[in-house]
């Protein structure tokens, strides 16, 4: 279970996330929503550990999290999709994908002579499982590109992947339908879907409102760096004053 | 006294955080440049000298490192580059004008005492030189409007070109100007103690070790960081011994990224994450 | 044919600095210019037990790479902590105060002087002398080093290592601890440099500090600009290039006197022309960009 408690963080003097005290439905879809610049991905950033709130703490079911490192907080099983792809450019899908599998073997250096075989068949299997994964997105006859080589759609994909090879409980995701294929976007949605029958809590910054609408259990609205307004979907999109915010949109 | 006339130098050129190369050829090819000083009479040749110096500065930057600067290169590239252009430079001049070290006043300068302490007729000159200088250019970032310019261009660069300032033309003149700063200070030291092809990467060391003890993003802080580091080489010198010099630069050097990175009068960065 | 043969075994010394820079530059992005101090301090380790204390060549190996690691673990700590151009520095004035005090600590290291009389490595009572022997023992041993890092570039830990070099915040969030690997890179990498040092100190019987300087860890810096980062081939194909190019020079009977700044200019020019056009170097992966 992922809360925050009264987090605040200011750049210079704009209040970038105001007092915010959310709990984010256990293994559920939780939809972020609110218009560019309210602060959804600044809070994103602090859940993650890239960022420390000024004020107020994040919880990671009863553990303190906010003052923990970001790879610590990965550690945990928390994922996160980035706005911006970030896929790492220069190395292929697969090398990407099977990076997500944690405390492998293979990266202590020692490991890497002394504990030799272990560490080739652990490998394989992560190779196996980064395939199934890829294959999964879509993205099985572009295991051994470039990930810079990637459209933008397909590098969307392969961060997806990438949280999937994970194994995160917890996965943050960034507007993760924008700049996808339109056809492709069903079977993100069913994916998620499936992902929080497994147990997953899911928490989306989404700007498309059918795909919130059709997928999220629950929904927060932000605004300026403060909730308005949350509930279902439905309630929340009809609330007038989310209508007007996103007036302009 | 030496490393006052250098910190001068680097404040203007670290406003693009290239100096660590390019300020190595700047220092490395003022001493070519001055070398025709043995040719021609002193005047006119200092004149060229310093010309020179500033021709080749503006042109370093115009070809080496705007194009990559365009290409948004991270700063490896463009650290590796000068690096390269140094390496050419002071071999050029290694070739055309040899290995050793190069004396041009021969004979004893008159010296004069001041106090306790002994100081040639030069020594005094760069010290003069050096007070000029500084609130020259003082004047001219405070109170210019190119000075100004740079300073904003320092602080903010993609502010600056969305005000108007033309990025190009504003760094073409930093580099002029920080050559032209260094050109002076090598021609003074060539007077002074003579030169060898070597003497640039040590200047360029310690003018940077001078700027981040002043502090970076401050021009004026080079001033302080210079004189600072020329006093404590000199107390160094004086009570351990010259040979550790370097060491001792360096480990100040050390000290202060580890504990005071924006040195003595910077500004505190904050880098956020994302 | 002895000639071949020293061009050789210079190679397999710097093959062995190349292939342990690389670790560091290509592979974690960590430009650093200490590696001559790491080569320095594991001559002079390999080279004072031999001297003084009458150590066996393979012995000191390990211990050269042991102060070696060490080192590396005091250059790292507080380097670690700067970003960019400082991170640099830091390195830098690790390597220019290490040099300082080789050449300034004349009670340990006789300074300037030089320790000669480095003995040739012995084994089993079979002494390496002569140069066929030796650079038997040179290039065996440089290509189990090349060995050990074609399976650390090849391993988990070495993917890892790209991912920080590639976007150090994805690797956090992959669960990752950048700092740890960035470590574990230079003590590594620093560690293996260290018997470069020793090879070198046993083969030329006789080291001062002037082999070990800053220009000196340029020249290592150049060879894997040059000859590419990020692989295996890069520093290997560097490697070759660079301690060829001065015998190319001689060949085409350029005098002596300008040999040595004309091969300089080269690099020189090399490394600036290949950053603006092909910054991945000849054979490299990884482009610096």
């Amino acid at each position: 279970m992922i809360r925050t408690n009264r987090v605040s963080k200011s750049f210079g003097g704009i209040k970038a996330v105001d007092d915010v005290s959310i709990t984010f439905y256990d293994k559920r879809i939780n939809g972020l929503i609110g218009p560019n610049g309210a602060g959804k991905t600044t809070l994103f950033n602090i859940i993650n550990g890239f960022l420390k709130p000024d004020e107020g703490e994040v919880y990671l079911n009863d553990l303190r999290i906010d003052n923990l490192l970001p790879y610590q907080i990965a550690q945990l099983g928390l994922g996160r999709m980035f706005q911006d792809t970030r896929v790492l450019g220069k190395m292929t899908a697969l090398e990407n994908v099977m990076l997500a599998a944690k405390n492998q073997i293979g990266e202590n250096p020692l490991n890497v002579f002394f504990k030799y075989r272990r560490m080739q068949w652990e490998e394989r299997q992560i190779k196996e499982e980064a395939k199934r994964w890829l294959e999964f997105v879509g993205l099985q006859d572009k295991i051994y590109t470039n990930a810079e080589s990637l459209s933008y759609g397909q590098q969307k994909l392969l961060t997806l992947a990438r949280l999937l090879a994970g194994k995160n409980e917890v996965l943050l995701l960034d507007e993760p339908t924008a700049g996808v294929d339109p056809g492709f976007i069903p079977v993100i949605l069913n994916l998620l879907k499936n992902l929080v029958k497994e147990g997953k809590t899911i928490i989306l910054i989404e700007h498309n409102m059918t795909a919130v609408l059709e997928v999220c259990d629950w929904v927060f609205f932000m605004d300026e760096g403060k909730i308005v307004s949350f509930g279902l979907p439905s309630e929340v999109l009809g609330h007038p004053e989310v209508r007007e915010a996103y007036l302009g949109l | 006294m030496i490393a006052l006339g250098f910190s001068v130098i680097y404040n203007t050129s670290k406003v693009f955080h290239f100096a660590h190369g390019a300020v190595y050829t700047f220092a490395g090819y003022t001493f070519y440049t001055f070398a025709r000083l043995l040719k021609l009479h002193w005047l006119p040749s200092i004149l060229f000298a310093i010309l020179l110096t500033i021709l080749l500065g503006m042109a370093i930057e115009n070809f080496i490192y705007y194009p990559l600067f365009k290409k948004k290169s991270s700063l490896m590239v463009g650290v590796i580059s000068s690096l390269g252009i140094y390496i050419v430079i002071i071999n050029f001049i290694a070739m055309l004008f040899g290995n050793e070290t190069k004396i041009l006043r021969p004979g004893v300068e008159k010296a004069y005492e001041i106090g306790t302490v002994i100081l040639t007729r030069i020594q005094i000159l760069e010290f003069l030189v050096f007070v000029i200088l500084s609130f020259f250019t003082v004047y001219l970032l405070k109170f210019t409007q190119y000075g100004q310019a740079l300073r904003a261009l320092a602080d903010n660069s993609n502010l600056a070109s969305v005000l108007g300032l033309s990025l190009k033309k504003l760094r073409l003149i930093s580099f002029g100007y920080g050559s032209f700063l260094c050109g002076v200070a090598s021609i003074l030291v060539a007077l002074d103690v003579g030169m060898d092809p070597q003497v640039g990467i040590t200047a360029v060391l310690n003018g940077a070790v001078a700027v981040i003890l002043g502090g970076v993003g401050i021009f004026e802080s080079a001033i302080l960081g210079g004189l600072a580091i020329g006093v404590v080489q000199n107390l160094a010198v004086w009570q351990i011994s010259a040979r550790w010099e370097s060491a001792i630069t360096f480990l100040i050097l050390l000290f202060i990224l580890i504990f005071r990175p924006q040195g003595i009068l910077g500004k505190r960065r904050r880098l956020e994450e994302l | 044919m002895n000639y071949l043969l020293h061009i050789l075994i210079m190679c397999a010394i710097y093959l062995i600095l190349a292939l342990s820079l690389n670790l560091l530059i290509g592979f974690t992005g960590l430009l650093s210019i200490t590696h001559a101090a790491f080569y320095g301090i594991g001559a002079y380790i390999s080279t004072l037990l031999m001297v003084k204390m009458g150590f066996n060549f393979f012995l000191t190996i390990p211990l050269a790479i042991l102060g070696s690691m060490i080192f590396a673990v005091i250059v790292a700590l507080p380097s670690l902590r700067l970003k960019g151009d400082y991170f640099l520095l830091s390195t830098l004035a690790f390597q220019v105060i290490v040099f300082s005090i080789l050449y300034n600590w004349i009670a340990l290291t006789r300074g300037p002087y030089g320790i000669p009389g480095i003995p040739k490595p012995k084994i089993f009572g079979f002494e390496f002398g002569e140069i066929p022997v030796y650079f038997i023992l040179a290039v065996v041993i440089a290509f189990l080093i090349f060995l050990i890092f074609k399976q650390l570039y090849f391993s988990p830990f070495g993917r890892v290592l790209k991912s920080i070099r590639e976007d150090e915040i994805v690797a956090n969030a992959l669960g990752k601890d950048p700092t740890k690997f960035k470590i574990e890179a230079f003590i590594i990498g620093g560690g293996l440099a260290a018997i470069a040092g020793s090879l070198y100190a046993s083969y030329v019987t006789y080291i001062d500090p002037t082999s070990f300087t800053l220009d000196e860890s340029v020249f290592i810096l150049s060879i894997i600009i040059i000859g590419g980062t990020g692989n295996l081939k890069g520093p290997l194909i560097g490697t070759i290039i660079m301690l060829f190019l001065p015998e190319i020079l001689r060949f085409l009977r350029i005098p002596d006197t300008i040999a040595a700044n004309m091969r300089q200019i080269i690099y020189g020019a090399l490394l600036v022309i290949l950053m603006r056009l092909r910054p991945q170097g000849i054979l490299g992966e990884y482009r610096f960009e």
